[in-house]
């Protein structure tokens, strides 16, 4: 017999809720967006009288607006620590779709300023990775979207199959740290010389694009190219290139002594925004299988394996085939 | 000793993560986890890395403040948090975790005022707690003169900045001398090779006009705008020089208002504490003057001065030491308060 105490803030609702083996003991809601505070320590309270031999916590870790949905995860992890018990992390959205009862439907939950935290799922399965995006994008998918709040007793019961130990935050703090002294600009003209020599560099021996494929690159239709100065000294470049409903990143560069400096998380970020806005449903990218350094950052962006081509960077040399699904 | 309260105490309203246990007055574990790196580059503190960072290392640091006491959660006697003023999304992250603890433990929480518990923090390790004194807060966030007759239940404002908190006034310097953020410990290094008469810089609000209205508030900003117009129309100045003498300005100023204050409530002690109590310019001045103006004065150890969850233990456990009934669970917490809620009701 395990006794789960389950908490969802991520929403303008504080959700809790006792569960025993399925079987619910006590739920309460209150409806405030700025109260969650307040009103889950009293909520949980109320709950402790019915049952007060608690076995494990469940947690609804969003997404949601991130003050509110703080306020769940460090009083349910806190919970835990003063027990002496397990806490574990739930998708809030996930919770939210246990309850869907439909076979293609999106989860959302508002995010403020004009946007989306959502999912798609499909046929009981989360199809797309959470995602952050303006009402607009996810409307035009002409999915039906659920917008009820999460039940606390969906994150019990989720509990069972997630262990989530981090808030699903999706969107960055406003003031990210940006790598310290990088300038980010757009491509011109004038920079074509700079990125073959970083090129050349880089990729001698294996195929690197010569200065005419620069500047035949910076001129293209459909294409997007950023890069980054150091000291006045351009010192990568990342470029992606839209393909109807999808964009394909091409490059990701950046000179040997400014790596490990998060430029390529940023490179990342903008190439992304960028396909957002060009209202493409996915960005795919390919990246050599040993390449160790880029694929667990594609994978932390959202970034899943879903091919390979052999050979695709030269004999024995296999592609990975990521894509990251933004609608 | 053993029946006195263990109180553990919770600070999160800044970009420090910090728990502390005391057993009455004793302290017994003092722990902090900083993101003051992580908005170092920014110049100053942004709030949501702040209480992503709260979050990020609430439970370790809890974990660690145990340890380091040697005590386990299921010996505290009562919990105390800061419940303002400070960031509001970085202290939910406080009063959360001290409320889920609280009522795992089913344990008394207090709801407590940082700005008193920076001044409690004094009442660690010491034959006795000094009352009545007058309470210099000098921080980041704060520069107060406090008159402080009972520190559990009795702390009023005289005074306060009526623009930048001196800490403040320290980082904005630093930026305009190169030097690192944040800039208080900088600026204390470099002016120890400079000349602090070098440079007449201005006192704010020491004007016999502004004592009227401003008799124990300070202001800063015209000290920045005369310190930046310095540097502009100086283009050799001597760096050390200009930082030793805007550190003087700043601590003549402060010196200046809180003694006066003692004087006018006729009180004999004087506790300066916050960040900028760090200051090793502020310390020396502050105990050739004291001494002077016969007044007792006290300053906790640099380590207590800047924001730590013992100052918060501290206050908590005067408060349950002066019979005060709890906070109880489900309050809110108030990013601007003032003192008049030295305890949440
Ligand atoms: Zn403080």
């Amino acid at each position: 017999m395990t006794v789960t105490l389950a908490i969802d803030t991520s929403t303008d609702r504080t959700s809790v809720a006792i569960v025993r083996d399925g079987q619910i003991l006590i739920e309460l809601h209150h409806d405030d967006a700025l109260a969650h505070g307040e009103v889950l320590p009293k909520l949980v309270q109320q709950a402790l009288a019915i049952e007060d031999a608690i076995d494990q916590v469940a947690i609804g870790m969003g997404p949601g607006p991130f003050t509110g949905l703080r306020v769940g995860i460090a009083f349910g992890q806190s919970f835990a620590l003063g027990r002496g018990i397990p806490w574990f992390g739930v998708s809030s959205l996930d919770a939210i779709a246990v309850d869907a009862g439909l076979e293609d439907f999106i989860v959302a939950i508002d995010a403020r300023r004009k946007e989306l935290f959502w999912a798609r799922y499909f046929e009981g399965r989360r199809i797309t990775e959470p995602a952050v995006s303006v009402h607009q994008i996810v409307e035009e998918l002409g999915v039906t979207i659920i917008r009820t709040p999460p039940r606390a007793a969906a994150i019990a019961e989720l509990s069972i199959s997630q262990n989530l130990r981090e808030p699903l935050y999706i969107r960055r703090p406003d003031a990210y740290p940006l790598p310290a002294g990088i300038i980010f600009r757009t491509v011109n003209a004038m920079d074509a010389v700079a990125m073959y020599s970083i090129e050349q560099e880089i990729y001698k021996g294996e195929d690197p694009w010569s200065l005419a494929q620069f500047k035949e690159e910076i001129a293209a239709k459909d294409r997007y190219y950023i890069i980054a100065e150091s000291e006045g000294r351009v010192i990568g470049y990342a470029g992606v290139m839209l393909v109807g409903d999808l964009t394909d990143i091409l490059t990701m560069t950046v000179a040997p002594a400014f790596r490990r400096k998060g430029i390529a998380r940023e490179f990342l970020k903008r190439l992304t925004d960028w396909s957002r806005n060009k209202k493409v449903i996915a960005v795919m990218l390919e990246v050599r299988f040993d390449n160790t350094e880029a694929i667990p950052l594609y994978e932390a962006n959202g970034f899943r394996k879903i091919s390979e081509r052999a050979d695709y960077y030269g004999p024995g040399k296999t592609a990975l085939v990521m894509r990251k699904e933004l609608s | 000793m053993r029946n006195e309260p263990l109180v553990l105490g919770i600070e999160t309203s800044c970009d420090e993560t910090a728990v502390g246990i005391v057993r009455g007055r004793t302290l017994l574990a003092n722990v902090i986890s900083s993101s003051v790196e992580q908005h170092a580059r920014f110049g100053g503190v942004v709030p949501e890395i702040a209480s992503r960072a709260h979050l990020e290392a609430m439970q370790n640091v809890i974990g660690q403040a145990l340890l380091e006491a040697k005590v386990s959660l299921s010996d505290i006697d009562a919990l105390g948090v800061t419940a303002g003023p400070g960031l509001i999304g970085a202290l939910l992250v406080g009063t959360s975790a001290a409320s889920g603890l609280a009522l795992a433990l089913d344990k008394p929480l207090y709801g407590v005022n940082h700005l008193s518990s920076h001044i409690a923090v004094d009442a660690l390790d010491q034959d006795r707690v000094l009352e009545p004194a007058i309470g210099l807060l000098v921080s980041g966030g704060h520069s107060s003169i406090l008159k402080v007759s009972d520190l559990a239940s009795d702390v009023e404002v005289l005074g306060a900045t009526i623009d930048d908190a001196a800490g403040e006034a320290f980082d904005k310097i630093a930026r305009l001398l190169d030097l690192d953020f944040p800039g208080g410990p900088a600026i204390d290094r470099l002016a120890h090779s400079g000349n602090a008469s070098a440079i007449d810089f201005p006192r704010g609000l020491t004007h016999a006009n502004d004592l009227t209205e401003h008799l124990y508030d300070f202001s800063f900003s015209g000290l920045k705008t005369a310190t930046s117009r310095y540097l502009k129309a100086t283009p050799d100045a001597v760096r050390a020089d200009v930082a030793a003498s805007f550190q003087e300005a700043v601590v003549d100023v402060l010196l200046t208002k809180a003694i006066s204050a003692a004087r006018a409530f006729g009180y004999e002690s004087m506790i300066i504490a916050g960040g900028v109590a760090a200051n090793s310019r502020l310390r020396a001045e502050a105990a050739r003057r004291c001494e002077q103006a016969g007044i007792r004065l006290r300053t906790p150890p640099v380590s207590l001065c800047t924001d730590n969850g013992a100052m918060v233990a501290a206050l908590t456990s005067l408060m349950v030491g002066a019979g005060q009934s709890p906070t109880g669970i489900g309050f809110a917490a108030d990013s601007s308060s003032g003192l008049e809620r030295l305890l949440w009701r």
